[in-house]
């Protein structure tokens, strides 16, 4: 059932705000199960109802870890409170927190990443679109969810709409998705690109990956490092920005060229030599990947019986 | 956000760190009294947030872009003197009338310094630094960053300061020390002198060496900052340690606990139209110089969608990331800024909704062509969030669009407006 996700997932919403609830209705009607939210306002088990859909919300994430068994978070918190609301979940031992908020302070993601070294919990994000898992209809994020479909090829991406750019594409050329991670676009995150890839390395649901990065950082080259060591799957890649004029800052508080190492250049050159396909324009991700996956025997037809 | 030399030395002053003696003047009067207290041999430096500074010159504003060509064509016969014919934006001098003839052309409202990181306009000049001179024994180099990979703030130091850390790093990349630094613990003293110690200062200069590096440490973390720098520090002749640059780096983030960093901001340093930009609510704008106006939702689509049309043989007018779009007004802000930017011949708007509800972004585009007389051809490429409604609303409208469904498709739609220089048929309603 591919990485992170799986149909035993049982979610925790935080940020149950209009954007918050907007995102959670659209997650039930896709088909996640959602079991409990936490809003400081409640107390013991009232209760969030949407369509035929009813879940109990609770004070604390403890609580609501006890209570229901939730074994994922999405937090949807705005930037002021996201990093308290991370620490919570931390703090409660839930396995997998997935943090969508845009904007948390950087001092703040220094201490979320001292409190999840050597703790059972592992981060996504934030600034991300989250985790989407079309066969088991898992969309712990902010994903429009009509372009994704069931298949075998993984994503992950620094960008957000760049996922949705790159899934449209694949879905378009006939080919599903396995999983697609959105790591974040901030200069500390938790999971970063190569540890997704070594996930997808060892999943057999996943018989390809397509790799988004950005100028900035050096996250591409530890993933291209990981992809020589250990990946034997195809893999993908595209880097954004590699028109963006040096040394003005394009949005993602991440993506400052900063020396060579940050050029798209250095980081296609260290990408193709660890024998990732790469595809210069963002508009051919997805006819790459056909090519790559018929080159592979791997390119399953749509419907196709499996 | 930068903030300027002379505040990030309040920072550090206030922090413990020791800096010259000065202050930063605007008028002559406060120059006057200033260099009488500190001088007569004082260092005059012009307070911008561009790079460069010192190799920079101070010309008048309608020099600026020539100068900028001089210094981007040949830097060592152009650049600017600390001393001598070729004024720099940071000079030396001695005594009242001296100094304030090297005051006088930096704060005239008509000068500009140019560096070869300012840009053909150059910057206009906020304020002068104007400080005692140090007698230097030796030059080092201390910085505090994040280091993104591994969460945690790094320093960065060298016995070799004074120049660019890049180059010294190039040269000899033993000379520069990474020391990462543990959250938890923090950067007591000890650590400090340590780091002192190995950076070889005497022993008389070790313990208020380390002070001075665990109190930068606490301007990191007390000011939400992304970068503290020192370039350089010194050992005096005395043999104390100042800090004789300053440059902070603060978290724009973060400015909700401070603020809004109001008391640091300079918003003379900025882009009028990044300003305005950024007060409509708009993620990031950023001017480059095609003409095909971009209107885009995600940093990484709309770099994504500069690389594309590039590809196509396009040249985009600007990097705009509108952020999330769930009102339409902000979609007609994006759009007047476009629209008033002389450059565009070809509107390119290319939104793949997932926060974001693209049927919100049809209407707002639609209430845009009829509210600002949009003239210019429109490509339209939506998908995600709510897109039949979107497509919809973009179709009943009956306003002469382009639309595509995929970004390679709308790009060369949009690369072609350009080309053909068309302007928009009016709408046939």
């Amino acid at each position: 059932m591919s990485i992170l996700l799986n149909n035993r997932t049982r979610l925790l919403i935080q940020g149950l705000g209009n954007e918050g609830q907007n995102q959670i209705r659209r997650s039930l009607d896709y088909g996640t199960k959602v079991v409990a939210g936490v809003h400081p306002g409640f107390r013991g088990g009232e209760n969030f109802a949407y369509a035929n859909h009813i879940f109990p919300v609770y004070a604390t994430v403890t609580e609501a870890v006890e209570k229901t068994q939730a074994n994922c978070s999405i937090i949807y918190v705005p930037a002021p409170g996201a990093a308290d609301t991370i620490l919570e979940n931390i703090a409660a031992e839930v396995p997998l927190i997935v943090c969508i908020t845009e904007g948390v302070p950087v001092h703040d993601m220094i201490r979320v990443r001292t409190a999840l070294a050597g703790s059972k919990s592992k981060l996504i994000g934030p600034n991300c679109p989250g985790i989407i898992q079309p066969a088991s209809k898992c969309r712990v994020g902010i994903h429009p969810p009509d372009v994704f479909m069931a298949g075998n090829v993984g994503v992950v991406s620094r960008s957000g709409t760049l996922v949705y750019e790159a899934v449209d594409q694949l879905t378009r050329a006939g080919i599903g998705q396995s999983t697609c991670v959105g790591v974040g676009g901030d200069p500390i995150i938790g999971e970063q690109q190569q540890a997704i890839l070594r996930r997808f390395q060892n999943d057999p649901d996943t018989d390809a990956v397509v790799l988004i990065g950005e100028i900035g950082g050096l996250a591409e080259q530890a993933a291209a490092a990981y992809i020589k060591r250990s990946m034997t799957k195809p893999v993908v890649a595209f880097i954004a920005g590699a028109t963006a004029p040096p040394g003005r800052r394009m949005g993602h508080a991440g993506a400052i060229i900063e020396g060579e190492a940050g050029t798209a250049e250095a980081k296609l050159a260290a990408l193709e030599a660890a024998g990732a396909v790469i595809s210069r324009s963002p508009a051919e991700i997805g006819s790459t990947m056909r090519r790559v996956l018929e080159e592979a025997g791997k390119y399953q037809a749509p419907g196709a019986a499996g | 956000m930068n903030i300027h030399e002379y505040q990030a030395k309040q920072l550090f002053k206030a922090h413990g760190v020791p800096v010259p003696g000065g202050g930063a003047a605007t008028t002559e009067r406060e120059a006057r009294a200033l260099i009488q207290e500190h001088g007569p041999a004082v260092v005059i430096k012009a307070q911008v947030h561009a790079g460069g500074r010192g190799k920079g010159r101070i010309v008048k504003r309608d020099r600026a872009s020539r100068m900028y060509n001089y210094l981007a064509r040949e830097p060592e016969r152009n650049e600017g003197q600390i001393a001598g014919r070729r004024r720099g934006g940071v000079r030396i001098a001695s005594g009242v009338e001296e100094a304030l003839k090297e005051f006088r052309p930096m704060m005239d409202q008509d000068s500009r310094l140019v560096s070869v990181q300012t840009g053909p306009d150059g910057a206009p000049i906020s304020a002068v630094l104007i400080e005692q001179q140090t007698s230097i024994a030796k030059e080092f180099y201390f910085s505090i960053q994040v280091d993104g990979a591994n969460g945690q703030p790094l320093i960065v130091a060298s016995a070799e300061g004074g120049q660019s850390i890049e180059a010294v790093n190039k040269k000899n990349p033993r000379a520069v020390l990474r020391v990462p630094v543990d959250p938890v613990e923090g950067y007591p003293a000890f650590r400090g002198r340590s780091l002192a110690s190995q950076l070889g200062l005497p022993s008389p200069a070790i313990r208020p060496a380390g002070e001075m590096f665990a109190n930068l440490y606490r301007v990191f973390t007390e000011m939400d900052a992304t970068l503290v720098e020192v370039n350089p520090f010194v050992l005096t002749s005395e043999g104390t340690v100042m800090a004789i640059d300053g440059k902070v780096g603060l978290d724009d983030n973060a400015s909700f606990r401070h603020g809004g960093y109001e008391e640091w901001r300079d918003r003379s340093q900025e882009n009028p139209t990044e300003i305005e930009a950024e007060e409509a609510n708009i993620g990031s704008y950023i001017k480059l110089d095609g003409n095909i106006g971009c209107v885009v939702n995600g940093a990484g689509l709309a770099m994504a969608t500069m690389d594309t049309l590039k590809l196509y043989g396009g040249e985009p007018a600007n990097f705009l990331d509108i952020g999330t779009v769930n009102r339409k007004d902000r979609v007609i802000e994006a759009l007047r800024i476009i629209v008033n930017d002389p450059d565009v011949k070809v509107i390119f708007i290319n939104i793949f909704g997932g926060l974001a509800r693209v049927d919100i972004v049809a209407e707002g585009v639609v209430d845009a062509v009829t509210e600002l007389n949009i003239q210019q051809p429109l490509v339209v490429r939506l998908n995600g969030s709510n897109v039949e409604e979107g497509r919809r609303v973009l179709h009943d409208s009956g306003i002469d669009i382009q639309t595509s469904d995929e970004l390679g498709d709308a790009a060369e739609l949009a690369v072609e407006a350009a080309k053909s220089g068309k302007r928009r048929t009016r709408s046939n309603n």
